[in-house]
């Protein structure tokens, strides 16, 4: 049984040296870096540190780690910065304004916050389906969190639409607790990685719908039907099931920053090769940069990045 | 075998002989381990907790043998946890199930919260709006302890429940009470439910919290 403390509010100054928006594993990447430069950071989340990893039921991907839980990595990440003397807070972001010298938050509770430097550690939330009935449906029947709400489908059954990593890994998660998981892809084979792959296919639980796109959800008051429309004939059939995960793909979390720094038309934070962003002292890490790999070695290695290259500019 | 690792221990008697103001009371309602799988490990952080803050104080209950002090704070199933303020009034702070994983984390703002006086996180306005409610209100969030965004919905509702004697704010492990999760459909966390009508999924900001809360009452 695990206690997670989270991050209790602490008393924060009124000026750091660099400031987080976003605590996932490139926020305490960066965090663990800026201690060690004898830099003040202060890391600024809004639900959990560690971010998407706590909805990551197992990591088979992270150096060091052969397989280890989402939420005890996080856990560990958050411990190690914590320990270097790096200060947390729970709060939401709603406005960056940015200066020469410095750039300023604001938090919803009307506290501003100077830092000299910003990282933008934002992330990225899952991308919508975008069909008819799934507005309806979401929470009573369609979720997008299999690690949150995957118990309330016990011995039932269920579909994951994706491809990918993380679509799989919610299967296998939920082929342990569901009656039977069925895999809704729009190709007819598999993005994700081959020992997942491997996994899946020889899961009894599991089975796939190739080729195959959500049309629409249906039910009464709870999802009871999804309606697939295979891509090749363009046939529809419509299908009984009891909840359906939705594992798509990510959209950035850039919102509040798009007046400010430079996106890609879909949202993602246009950077240099040192993560800095269109605006002097702002960086951008982790998911919610454009780049060509969203993983969470790459997103320690953008914290890394980004407070290598302001301490030389800024600080030195 | 304590249930907290020891550097969790060490941060939290820091961070309670730091930001404790005042006494804070726990009382757990507890029940035979036949029929209460969470009740010996819920009332083991809680006596953990005692001993790391000096301001802490954790009282057991058995809800058969104690029946009188569970019918008087209305407990209705277990484990359960209520908090008590310094002079010993009952803040409306519920939690049913045991509060661990993410949900740990609730508890232990509340313990602040409460010891402390301060709610910082509603601003002054939002704070006037909750305090001018003058009917009944029983919120109820639902939360599984893997549910990241659940924390923040729970200590909003807690955080409501200290400003104004009228709301009563209940975490519930939906894990724990599938036969109420169910009455109330609950499939995706946190499912929050205010005085049976009203119901929204999802951690709110504050000012958007406060406005369902309004929603449940009619508008007020």
């Amino acid at each position: 049984m695990l206690f997670d403390l989270g991050s209790i509010s602490e008393r924060v100054a009124e000026r750091y040296d660099v400031i987080t928006v976003g605590g996932g594993p490139s926020a305490l990447a960066a965090a663990i870096y800026a201690k060690r430069m004898g830099l003040s950071i202060l890391v600024i989340e809004k639900a959990i540190e560690g971010g998407q990893l706590n909805l990551t039921t197992t990591i088979d991907n992270y150096p060091g780690f052969s397989n280890i839980r989402g939420e005890e990595l996080a856990a560990k990440m958050k411990d190690h910065a914590r320990q270097l003397g790096a200060e947390f807070l729970n709060g939401v972001v709603t406005k960056i304004e940015k200066h020469d010298e410095y750039h300023t938050i604001m938090l919803q509770d009307g506290k501003a916050i100077l830092a000299n430097v910003i990282l933008l550690a934002m992330g990225a939330n899952p991308k919508k389906l975008n069909v008819p009935g799934e507005k309806e449906f979401t929470a009573r029947g369609i979720s997008y969190c299999a690690t949150c709400d995957g118990y309330f489908f016990k011995d039932k059954h269920v579909m994951v639409i994706g491809g990918g990593d993380t679509a799989m890994n919610e299967a296998l998660h939920l082929s342990r607790i569901a009656k039977s998981v069925t895999v809704v892809h729009r190709r007819d084979k598999l993005r994700a990685v081959k020992t997942l792959q491997d996994k899946v296919f020889s899961n009894d639980a599991i089975s796939f719908e190739w080729n195959s796109i959500v049309d629409r959800f249906e039910g009464s008051s709870q999802l009871e039907f999804v309606v697939l429309k295979n891509v090749k004939t363009g046939e529809k059939k419509r299908v009984k099931t009891d909840g359906v995960f939705v594992a798509i793909g990510l959209s950035p979390n850039s919102d509040i920053v798009r007046n400010i720094v430079k996106t890609d038309e879909n949202g993602y934070i246009l950077t240099d090769e040192n993560t800095e962003t269109s605006v002097p002292r702002i960086y951008a890490v982790g998911d919610v940069r454009k780049k060509s790999l969203r993983q969470i070695v790459t997103a320690v290695a953008d914290g890394a990045l980004a407070i290598a290259n302001a301490f030389e500019k800024y600080f030195a | 075998m304590p249930l907290l690792g020891e550097k969790d221990a060490n941060y939290l008697r820091k961070t309670f002989s730091e930001q404790l103001l005042s006494n804070v009371k726990l009382l757990v309602f507890v029940d035979d381990p036949s029929v209460c799988e969470y009740c010996d490990p819920t009332q083991q952080i809680l006596e953990e907790l005692a001993e790391l803050g000096e301001k802490i104080e954790t009282t057991v209950y058995n809800v058969k043998t104690d029946k009188a002090t569970a019918e008087m704070y209305k407990v209705e199933m277990t484990p359960a946890i209520v908090i008590l303020n310094d002079s010993g009034k009952d803040t409306g702070i519920r939690f049913y199930g045991i509060p661990s994983g993410h949900e740990f984390s609730s508890l232990i703002q509340d313990i602040i919260m409460v010891s402390s006086g301060n709610v910082s996180f509603f601003n002054e306005d939002l704070s006037k709006k909750i305090r001018s409610i003058n009917t009944p209100v029983k919120i109820r969030v639902f939360v599984t302890p893997s549910c990241p965004y659940c924390p923040k919905a729970v200590i909003e509702a807690h955080g409501a429940a200290i400003l104004n004697e009228n709301i009563t704010a209940e975490m519930i492990e939906a894990n724990e009470f599938p036969e109420l999760s169910m009455k109330y459909g609950v499939s995706s966390v946190p499912h929050t439910v205010i005085n049976e009508r009203h119901s929204f999924v999802g951690a709110y900001p504050e000012t958007a919290f406060v406005s369902e809360l309004f929603k449940a009452l009619g508008g007020m």
